[in-house]
């Protein structure tokens, strides 16, 4: 890795962050994980793989929200970015294939709070 | 393609869900209009209000509206149908709302990932520091307020100050990450979330003080923490962030990591620093402080991880942003771990001077189970018990202090009916006696006979007299223990005392347990009217304490009972009386 100067870390710091469009992320903290979130983010992750979408999967930490654990963030071009809480394998499967492939909210499945 | 998104739930819980109902009738008035191809609506399981009616939310405005009543649908639905804006009378103002400092990036950001974290801001706050000078660093940290998150509250730019006016060849920087409190989590969340944030806060405090080696002292108990502050410093080491000559300055540091080994005493600093230097973790007295002589008798600043994760925004920011939040003596935001019997346990970040109605009720949305609080418990084994009358009280050092309780590391127990006001301090007081090194004698000993007084009243042999004298110890050990652990060990018992004392009495005099917490003093028999006689009950006692027939009826027999409370949990008609 290139060691950082001040001026790197001021261009760095400006640079419009060119983000990819569709992103999920799984919190992958200690609460996440006994919740069962690897589980989560490695079907996830083949899903995605398997039906070459193009779609980041990302680990995170918490948010904080713990009683709904495992919280996936799922951001795709068009929708608004929405957590999905107490995320299992099915609710995961609906969120590809719904809200990624089809791109509609899943119903009954978001935690969403009040910003 | 949707442009607009309605979500929709029922946050009612005293009667039927209506989310379906209000669903299909939203719906129905979006077909009318000829908009359900352009509007799309979707019930959310949790929409982050609590008891506030039907609420609905339209994104991407984040207009929330709350209280819905069924005639209100076809005004929201026509609004956002024909662009009409708010319907104004119906717009929710939320009163208390969290405000994330600490934890902005947790949740956002890749823990692994060094790019991320530069690319959200990162070590900006170290290139401000390093550009500021090390006393103008301190002029920031004094001017923002900032104290210890610790628990005791000690103002971090004195602990810095002590340390950079004392001449020495070497100087440390310790993070303390030994959390120990029941309950307490926010420093493994923002250590596994947000890494970096933790160590360039380090990095800048080593900076002002002049320290040219640091320890991460972290227990051993969140491998999955240390795994991640592990690469984060690799990674530091790596991008020049670590090491000598950092961005192109003078300034260098070293880094390592250490292990607690499980004892609680550990977070106390003196005994923090024995443990680090190979030695039996136990207090020392103080002073001498540890900014004037700590780690190999050199001067040491020991940091919690919160007030460090907090130290990069106030240099990039100003100490002059920071001080605008809180109250007058405590600044910023604070991180709760909410727990217990409430219905989202999690962590809630929000400025100083926030109530505790406002924490548990609005965003931890109330009791699991519906039934009302009886007292919320602050700060840990070292804390007290703060009843429900006294919710409305804004949380800062101070006002904690003044009811007996203390802010702790954060950690924040919700309790209900069904918790014993004699039965918690009696667990927290174990807790204690079981972590107490042994070192001074008012703690060893003192916890020791307090928790025998405690289980005596429990089990229904106490006496009126012990309370008093439950009372001389605790001010015993507040006054001579060596470090806060035996100051603090008695503040549960003192704060039911002083909130709940008729608990006690009742547990004294009536050998009554309000809460039916207590099975020494809980008799449980069945109640011949209600009993169906399906036998449960006599299937279920592990010791044979029931005896009787499916034509006679069954009955308990006391002398053999052993109050497991079995029989109450598997009988589904009610039958069974607990007193």
């Amino acid at each position: 890795m290139v060691r950082l100067t001040p001026e790197s870390l001021d261009k760095i710091s400006k640079e419009p962050c060119d983000k990819p469009a569709n992103w999920i992320k799984v919190g992958m903290s200690s609460c996440g994980i006994a919740a069962g979130a690897d589980e989560v983010f490695n079907f996830l992750s083949e899903e995605v793989k398997k039906r070459n979408l193009n779609v980041e999967v990302k680990k995170c930490g918490c948010q904080g929200n713990c009683y709904a654990e495992p919280l996936v963030e799922v951001s795709i071009e068009g929708l608004p970015s929405v957590t999905y809480g107490r995320v299992n394998r099915d609710i995961a499967n609906k969120i590809i294939e719904k809200h990624v492939i089809g791109k509609m909210l899943v119903n009954d499945c978001i935690y969403n709070t009040v910003d | 393609m949707y442009e607009k998104t309605i979500l929709i739930k029922d946050t009612d819980t005293k009667r039927e869900d209506l989310t379906r109902q209000a669903y299909t009738q939203i719906l129905d008035f979006l077909r009318h209009n000829d908009q359900h191809s352009r509007i799309q609506v979707v019930r959310v399981a949790d929409i982050g209000l609590y008891d506030k009616g039907l609420v609905i939310k339209i994104l991407p405005e984040q207009i929330t509206y709350a209280n819905v009543k069924e005639d209100d649908l076809k005004r929201i639905a026509d609004a956002i149908s024909f662009n009409k804006g708010r319907v104004e009378d119906l717009v929710y103002k939320p009163k208390s709302k969290q405000e994330r400092l600490v934890l902005k990036n947790c949740g956002r950001i890749d823990p692994e990932s060094i790019d991320d974290y530069i690319a959200c801001g990162g070590y900006l706050g170290l290139k401000q520091a390093i550009e500021l000078k090390e006393d103008k660093v301190i002029e920031e940290i004094k001017t923002s307020g900032i104290r210890g998150r610790g628990g005791a509250g000690y103002p971090t730019w004195m602990k810095w100050n002590f340390a950079r006016e004392v001449a020495s060849d070497q100087k440390f920087v310790i993070c303390n990450a030994d959390e120990g409190d029941p309950g307490a989590y926010m420093d493994r969340s923002i250590l596994e979330g947000d890494p970096h944030a933790v160590l360039e806060g380090l990095i800048i405090a080593a900076f002002a003080v002049g320290a040219s080696k640091g320890y991460f002292y972290v227990r051993a108990e969140y491998p999955l923490a240390v795994e991640r502050i592990n690469k984060a410093i690799k990674q530091a080491y790596d991008c020049g962030l670590l090491g000598q000559n950092i961005l192109g300055s003078s300034f260098g540091l070293d880094l390592e990591i250490r292990l607690g080994a499980g004892a609680f005493v550990c977070g106390e600093e003196t005994a923090l620093i024995s443990s680090i230097e190979g030695k039996r973790g136990t207090p020392h007295p103080r002073p001498p402080y540890p900014s004037v002589k700590g780690l190999w008798g050199k001067p040491t600043v020991i940091n919690n991880v919160e007030t460090l994760a907090n130290i990069p925004q106030i240099l990039l920011k100003g100490g002059a942003w920071f001080a605008k939040i809180g109250t007058a003596t405590s600044k910023g935001t604070k991180v709760f771990a909410v727990t217990g019997k409430v219905k989202n346990s999690g962590l809630v970040e929000i400025a100083m001077g926030a109530t505790l109605r406002e924490i548990v009720m609005d965003i931890c949305g109330g009791t699991l189970t519906g039934k009302p609080i009886k007292a919320v418990q602050t700060g840990g084994p070292s804390g007290g018990v703060i009843p429900e009358h006294l919710l409305d009280t804004p949380v800062d050092y101070e006002n904690l202090q003044k009811l007996g309780s203390i802010m702790g590391s954060g950690g924040m127990i919700v309790m209900d009916d069904d918790d014993c006001m004699v039965d918690i301090p009696k667990f927290y007081l174990g807790f204690c006696v079981e972590e107490s090194c042994g070192k001074c004698s008012p703690c060893r000993i003192g916890g020791f006979q307090m928790l025998g007084y405690l289980k005596k009243i429990t089990e229904g042999a106490g006496n009126i007299n012990d309370i008093a004298q439950l009372k001389r110890i605790s001010y015993a050990m507040q006054k001579a223990s060596l470090c806060g652990l035996g100051q603090t060990a008695s503040n549960p018992v003192l704060s039911t005392l002083k909130y709940f004392e008729k608990e006690y009495i009742e547990h004294i005099e009536n050998k009554h347990c309000p809460a039916g917490k207590c099975s020494h003093l809980v008799t449980y028999s069945v109640i011949e009217e209600k009993c169906k006689r399906c036998g449960l009950c006599f299937t279920n006692c592990p010791v044979s304490a029931i005896t009787g027939d499916k034509e006679k009826g069954y009955s308990v027999i006391q002398e053999k009972c052993i109050k497991c409370g079995k029989c109450f949990e598997v009988c589904k008609f009610r039958a069974i009386n607990k007193k």
